[in-house]
């Protein structure tokens, strides 16, 4: 479970970003999580909308994407799309769709990446 | 008024504890310090096997000792009369690289050659969070039921050496210690899979040899 540590980091995150932009508030906050990280998003959606009370965060919507496993595969050199095993959002068994080789190299999947954020901020700073 | 803006952020945070990882493994680069990162289900013998290797090896050992509460096998591991750090985590559920890096500077790494993280006993959280070590070491037990490996694939997936461990209790807890290996091979088919008993000593000049190699490799 460290979701929660994971949400705080989110935050300060997005604060510091907030700060640096001069925002008097953040109402919207996109976040994308990759399928082979072990973050649960519901969870974790749920544990940021408890800490932001009390900060410039506390009414922005939350948006979390997933991003899908990417490979270079060491087998064939196939870039792209991997099977992921099962449908599993954080059991995925990485596969090569091309020659089933598991010996591959991942592009993306493992990320927890504040993407982007909307803020508010006085007409004198804009 | 107010206008709305959108900014790029673009701040992995994943990517934030990769970099501390690759800034541990220069610091233990510069004092020829090998670290194996130990992880592996609760009770599943990590601090045993540990202590076996210390008592076992020539070369210096360190240990990190990461737990919940870290006192207790940071003092079993004392007793060795190695130099031993315990990383409270308190309501962490894993090590990650900014932790370690705070026990690095506790640690007299020009007196270790090769240093044993143990990470908190779980199968799922570590996943995430590279600690900087050279190799990672997965310890598993029969005892856990042997659908553990199939359970918790990912952490297999980048292991570097996995060990089961007490293959002397399968029958008494009805474990197929073969399928456990099998598993493994499914999930990862490049890594060595070592079946060992600390109480009879079965496997445990494997998994010292094993280490070996990855030094050696270094």
């Amino acid at each position: 479970m460290h979701e929660l540590s994971m949400a705080q980091a989110i935050v300060d995150t997005v604060l510091d970003a907030a700060e640096k932009n001069n925002a008097t508030e953040v109402v919207e906050v996109t976040i994308e999580v990759g399928m082979l990280t072990m973050l649960n998003p519901e969870q974790l959606k749920f544990l940021l909308d408890v800490i932001v009370e009390d900060t410039i965060l506390k009414n922005a919507e939350i948006i979390i994407e997933d991003v899908p496993v990417e490979i270079e595969c060491r087998g064939c050199e196939f870039t792209g799309l991997a099977n992921t095993d099962g449908s599993d959002h954080y059991l995925a068994i990485v596969v090569c769709p091309e020659c089933g080789e598991r010996n591959v190299e991942v592009l993306t999947g493992k990320e927890c990446n504040v993407k982007t954020i909307k803020i508010e901020k006085s007409d004198e700073d804009a | 008024m107010h206008k709305v803006a959108e900014v790029e952020v673009q701040h992995d945070i994943m990517v934030a504890n990769r970099k501390l990882a690759r800034k541990n493994q220069r610091i233990l680069d510069k004092d020829r310090v090998f670290s194996v990162d130990v992880v592996g289900a609760i009770g599943s013998g990590k601090t045993s096997l540990i202590e076996a290797i210390i008592d076992a090896v020539d070369y210096k050992i360190g240990v990190i000792a990461g737990d919940v509460i870290s006192k207790y096998d940071a003092g079993r591991f004392e007793k060795h009369g190695v130099p031993v750090v315990g990383l409270n985590t308190g309501k962490e559920c894993h090590l990650d690289a900014h932790l370690v890096e705070h026990a690095l500077h506790d640690l007299p790494l020009e007196d270790i050659d090769v240093l044993f993280i143990e990470n908190v006993g779980n199968l799922i959280c570590p996943v995430d969070f590279d600690l900087g070590s050279h190799m990672r070491m997965v310890v598993i037990s029969v005892t856990e039921g042997d659908d553990t490996v199939e359970k918790h694939p990912l952490i297999f997936q980048d292991a570097d050496l996995v060990v089961i461990n007490k293959v002397d209790l399968a029958d008494a807890v009805g474990a197929d210690s073969d399928k456990m290996v099998s598993d493994v091979a499914e999930i990862n088919p490049e890594v060595q899979v070592i079946k060992t008993s600390l109480k009879t000593g079965k496997g445990f000049d494997d998994v010292i040899g094993a280490i070996n190699i990855f030094i050696n490799e270094n």
